[in-house]
This record gives C-alpha cells, structure tokens and sequence, in this order.
C-alpha cells in the first residue's frame, strides 16, 4: 500500500516539476535588440518596439493624415453644411498590441474614431447611432447649444442622435462619450480629434493627427501601454516620413486616463505651439510640451537636416510603454538634384 | 468458490469507479457543453528569476486552466524585447524560459512582467540582483565546506555530550531524552513554518503549497514508522540493539531536516543574500549542535563505540553538504517544501520512537516531571537558538 502510494507521489511530482516536453529545438537564429544586445534563440521573439510582423487591424499609418470632411451640401443662405455618420459599438475585440487582445469600444469601428473636420461657421450635423450594448453619446468640445452637448440626453443600445451645431471656435477640439463612468468609456476608446479650420485657411503644411492615449488591458486603473494614434511603438517600427524645410503642422490631442499628465518632446528641431489651436500667435517656441487631460495643441515646426528624429512622451516610463515614434526627414530637393 | 469472491469482490471495488468515470465523461467529454458557462481566465506564475551576463532570465509557468501566448517582457513595467523558448504559446502546466537581453546591475531590485494575449500583466520581484552561480570545482568546494560546517561539525560536537549522558542516573537520563524530544520537536515545526513559508512566496497556488506539505509530511511520516519499526523489531534478533536503532532513526530524521536546512543556505547564497546567509550559517552551526545530543541521548546506556558514533553523525551531518549543493545550483521551490516536509514527517516519526523507549525505560508512565520538564527545556533552548538564524 505505502509502495503505490510512494509510485504515485513520485509519478505525479515528476509531472509538476519536470516542465512539459516541446518540439525538438531548431536552428538558432540571432536576435539583436535595437539597444545592441544580441542573443542567439532557437525560441519565439516578442519585440513590439523593433515589431516586423503583419500590421494589425488599425492602421496608425492611414489614420495619420485621414480627415473626415463629411458629406459637404449649401444650405440656402449659403451655409455649408457637413453630414456625419458615426456609429458607436462597444463589442470588439482588436489586436492593440502584436498578439495582446483588447476589448475596444469604437466610433466608426476605430480608435480613436475618425478626425472630424469642419471650417468655421459650418453647420455640422452628426448622425449618431449607437449600436453597442451599453448607453453612449458624443460630446463636442467647442460652442454649441446645451441641449447638443451629448451629456445629459444618454443614447440607449439601439438608439440614435443627431447633434447639430455651428463649427465655431476655430482650433483643435475633441469630441469623446461622456456617458458614466467617462473614465471607462474613454479608457476603453470613445474619443477622437475634431479641428475647426479658420475661414481663410491655415499655411499650406504636411498635416498629421497624433491622439495620445493608453491602454489599461487588465483593468487595475494603471495603463499598461501607451501610444500615439493607439498601438504602441507603432511609428516607432514605422517611421513617419516627412520632408525637411516642409513646414510640418501637428494636431495633438491628449486623451490619456489615469495618468494626469502627458507630454510631447521632439528631437532635432523645436516647434511653435498652440494651445487649443484658436490663437494665431505662438504660446511659445520649445520641444517639449506638457498637457493634461482633454488638453490639445497645434505645433508647427520644420527640419533642416534629413534623418531619423525621435519624438516621444518626455515621461520615460510612457514612452517605454509605447509612447515613442520617429519622423525620417528626407531631403526632398537633393533627391530632386540626385534624379537630374 | 474462492475464486468467485475475488471477482465479486474486484467488480464490488471497480464498480463505482466506472460509474464515476461515466458522470465525469457526461460533464466534460467531447460533445457536451454541460460546464460552458462563466469566465476562464488565464494565469501563468514567474517562478524563477536568474541574471546571467546580458541577460534576465525568467522561468514561467501557465497555471490556469486554458492555454495562453506570451506577448510582452518587461523590466520594471518598461516593455523589453525578449526571446521566449521553446515558443511562446504555453499548453496547461507548460513552462518556457524568457530570455531579456538586459544590462542589469548588481544587487539592484528588479521586478520582471510578462503579459499575456488578453493584456494581463503579471509580475515577480527580485531584491537584489546578482549573477546566477555556475558549476565550477571552487564554488563546488565553498559550497561543500558551508555544508560541512553547518551540518557535520556541530553534530559531531554534540555527539560529544555522549559521555555526559552516559554518567547520568535513570531519572536525569529520562530527563535528557524528553529534552531530545523537545529538541526534535520544535525542528519539525521549524521545518514545516520554512516550508510554507517557501510555498507561500515562490510557489504557484496550484500547487496547493500547504497540503502538499500536510500531505508529505503525513507519508513521510508513515512510511518512516513502517520502516523503524521493523528496523526496531529486527534489533530483537540480531546484533542492532534498540537504543542504535532509534539513535540511527533519529540521525536519518535529522539527516532530511539538514539536508532542508542546506537548501536554504545554498539558496541564499544563490542569491546573493551574503549578510542573511552568513546568519543562516552562524544560526545553523549553533543550533545543530543540539541535533547531535539528540543522536547520543538515546545510545546512552550501550556501550560507547566510537565509530558508530560518527557514523550516525555523517548520516545526520551529510545531508546539509548535498543540500547546499542543490540549494546553490538549482533551487527549485516545489523540491524545497518536498524535502522539508519529509523531513518534518520524518522527525515527527522519531519523536514518537523515542516517546515509545521513554515510556518503557519508565514503565509505561509519561508523567514524570523530569520527563515534562525535559521536554518543556528542549522546545525553549531551541526557541532561543533560532533567534540566531
């Protein structure tokens, strides 16, 4: 009897301890990390900074320079009008990070939801359908009525909205859900840009959109990424390529919960920045930025030298997490030369 | 005839056991969604940490009930790229190596994240950096020399009370085994504390740490009694007399409690615990000391036969060398607690041989005041020798 009990301790101690016997090793290959440490692995590599795989289901590349003009009609005293349609969902699962799935809750099936952008003194109607499973609605950023303020009048499961109101003050806004507990419904997605264009126009310029957000993935109120645009490191592996002495005109909106302040600094150049995007003088020529929650500022800035500039969260720790990519500055008019 | 009551009474135990494993087929065969309901989630454990040159190195278990991938390394909630052997997908139980190409700094903390593919993070701590040991003939040699004084040399000085005891009238003597028994007593419980204490940080829940060590302790002490009891019977017939049966029960008692205590000296000069280690040496030598008394107490009132002595002192004392061996090159939790149960299963086991030989070298009375007092003073002299380690 103490014999098999004995066999069967031991048998069932070799199972626990002994790891789990896998597939025969293969050929080493040589893994070198981008701060030049190298290791040779006959194993998997998960490197979502140096990541070369397939993109992921949102694309930070497009959503870069993507503008939503709407669908753009006269009304008859020659008021333009702006028609959008966003539907809010709150049931998909997408691929934030190279193999990490996150329960995402979207506007338009992204996050963040598309760059809504008007000139000032349209009329910008919203056609709000939430076909998630909990109450949503839109908030706007900017002048409108109370009742349009989609805060109050909570969008049920199923149900519609139209919010219409004046494209006015021109600058850089936001738009998110503002249904209780906000922090859960921003944290999960619910957000994106919204710029009122001045009516004569801004400088011509490369425009880029850069959301700053992060992503709690296991709920403990801590983010454990952080991002332009949502996937961390992304224009980290894909850098953003511009021209040198092109100006370049940013709308950063910072989005990040849980966290009460984020930054911007850029490397290799310094920017003119403005505060919400509705002044026309410069609050201040530097490279870092600093901005709490709902904060957003239009940055201009050029580059002389061509070459790869980082630009990331000054707070390392976010910027570790994700919150990192690069500009690659090419020199348009050597290659302009080099081609004659 | 016979043969008939053995197969009613084979089908009689086989029985409920078919029924059994048809209830649990309906509940979790293939083809039924019977137990499809609720939330799984995923857990995996971090049990081992190591710093090599370049490189944190984690061992990683997935001890939750679905299959998991791995996605992200981190060190100090900063996102590493890392290598991940053999892949990154782990089955149930499954264990893989995470190899962090890191420059790491001696003695600093560290604390090592992985995150699965649903974005749970989970973590381990380090406190204090320090590069993983490797097999060499040097560290081999210190090593065995740590074990050899913690375990061999104290037994041996204690092996030296061995005339003392011998010159004692019947009643101090009872007095000094009961006060072997107190000895031995607050060893087994020392083991037991350690052991959950190791389960408690380094083991994962599934491993059910505590019943585990309820559980070897138990057996050990079962098959242990089995064991001496026999050995004792067979001492009736041969040259072994009763007195060096139970002396060399006890020093194999001992001999698992030191190899346990090895372990956690090895360990902790794995890990670069210098100052706790050196505690843990100094604690161990003086309280070992007591451990050879223990050995003697009940050969004294046989003839003294030196070599016989040592030996019983090299079955207690040798262990301590291979645990500081094991401890030092590859600690693993789960074996700790394995062996410090064993061992108190095994102490427990000649407590109650030695209990046995009180009662009848005192016809059959346990409550003589020598004997609790004995007892009482063995507990206390123990207490105040662990507040050394």
């Amino acid at each position: 009897m103490f014999m098999i009990l004995v066999i069967v301790v031991s048998i069932s101690t070799l199972y626990f301890v002994i790891p789990a016997v896998s597939d025969a090793a293969e050929e080493p290959k040589t893994f070198l990390t981008h701060t030049g440490l190298a290791i040779q692995t006959t194993g998997d590599i998960i490197d979502p900074i140096g990541y070369t795989g397939e993109l992921l289901e949102f694309d930070p590349e497009s959503y870069l320079r993507d503008f939503d003009y709407g669908t753009v009609s006269e009304l008859e005293d020659g008021t333009i009008l702006r028609e959008f349609t966003i539907t809010a969902r709150d049931d998909q699962v997408m691929e934030v990070s190279p193999g990490v799935f996150y329960n995402v809750w979207t506007f338009n099936g992204t996050v963040p939801g598309p760059t809504i952008r008007a000139t000032e003194g349209d009329l910008v109607r919203v056609h709000f359908s939430n076909e998630g499973s909990k109450s949503h609605t839109m908030h706007f950023h900017g002048i409108h009525k109370a009742e349009m303020d989609g805060v109050f009048e909570n969008v049920g499961p199923g149900g519609k909205f139209i919010y219409e109101f004046f494209a006015e003050p021109v600058g850089l806004h936001l738009y998110h859900c503002h249904v209780h507990p906000v922090e859960e419904h921003i944290a999960h997605g619910l957000y994106g840009a919204y710029i009122v264009d001045p009516k004569e126009g801004r400088a011509q310029a490369d425009e880029l959109v850069f959301v700053l957000n992060g992503l709690d993935t296991d709920f403990d109120g801590e983010n454990n990424f952080y991002g332009a645009n949502t996937v961390p490191f992304y224009y980290q592996h894909h850098p953003v390529e511009i021209s040198t002495n092109e100006l370049i005109r940013a709308y950063v909106v910072n989005i990040l919960e849980f966290d009460p302040v984020n930054n911007f600094h850029l490397h290799g150049t310094l920017f003119h920045h403005y505060p919400a995007g509705t002044d026309t003088v410069p609050a201040g020529f530097n490279d870092m930025l600093t901005m709490s929650q709902g904060e957003r500022e239009i940055l201009e800035f050029e580059y002389k030298y061509p070459g790869l500039y980082m630009f990331h969260a000054h707070n390392t720790e976010f910027s570790e997490k994700g919150w990192v990519g690069s500009f690659l500055a090419k020199d348009t008019n050597k290659n302009i030369s080099d081609e004659i | 005839m016979a043969e008939i009551s053995n197969y009613k009474i084979v089908l009689s135990a086989i029985g409920p056991l078919m029924l059994l494993a048809i209830v649990i087929a309906f509940l979790m065969g293939p083809g039924t969604s019977f137990l499809e309901f609720g939330l799984v989630l995923p857990d995996i454990h971090i049990e081992q940490i190591d710093f090599v040159d370049g490189e944190i190195q984690a061992i990683v278990r997935n001890t939750g009930p679905i299959d998991v991938n791995i996605t992200v390394a981190d060190v100090n909630d900063r996102i590493q790229p890392a290598a991940i052997e053999p892949d990154n997908h782990l089955t149930k139980f499954e264990t893989a190596l995470v190899r962090i190409p890191y420059d790491w700094n001696e003695g600093q903390p560290y604390s090592i994240g992985l995150t699965t593919d649903d974005g749970t993070r989970f973590e381990k701590s380090v406190d204090a950096a320090s590069l993983k040991l490797e097999v060499n003939a040097e560290l081999i040699g210190y090593l065995g020399l740590i074990g050899f004084l913690i375990g061999i040399v104290p037994i041996m000085i204690g092996l030296l009370w061995f005339s003392f005891i011998q010159k004692l009238g019947s009643n101090k003597y009872r007095f000094f085994l009961a006060f072997t028994v107190g000895l031995l007593l607050f060893l087994a419980f020392d083991a037991i504390e350690e052991a959950s204490e190791i389960s408690q940080n380094h083991l994962s829940e599934i491993f059910n740490g505590q019943l585990l060590i309820v559980t070897v302790t138990i057996l050990s002490f079962l098959i242990l009694f089995a064991i001496g009891n026999s050995l004792i019977r067979k001492s009736q017939f041969s040259k072994i007399s009763k007195p060096l049966a139970i002396s060399l029960m006890i020093a194999v008692g001992i001999g698992f409690h030191n190899f346990g205590e090895g372990l956690a000296v090895g360990a902790a000069i794995a890990l670069g615990q210098v100052a706790l280690s050196t505690f843990l040496i100094v604690g161990f030598a003086i309280h070992n000391t007591t451990e050879g008394f223990a050995i003697a107490a009940p050969m004294a009132r046989t003839k003294a036969m030196i070599l016989r002595l040592i030996c019983l002192g090299l079955i207690a004392g040798t262990p301590a060398i291979f645990g500081t061996w094991v401890g030092g090159f590859s600690f693993s939790p789960f074996s700790t607690v394995v062996f410090l149960s064993i061992g108190a299963g095994a102490i427990f086991q000649v407590v109650v041989s030695i209990i046995q030989y009180i009662r009848e070298e005192s016809e059959n009375t346990l409550s003589n005041t020598s004997i609790i007092l004995g007892i009482g003073l063995g507990l206390v002299v123990m207490y105040l020798t662990s507040i050394f380690i």
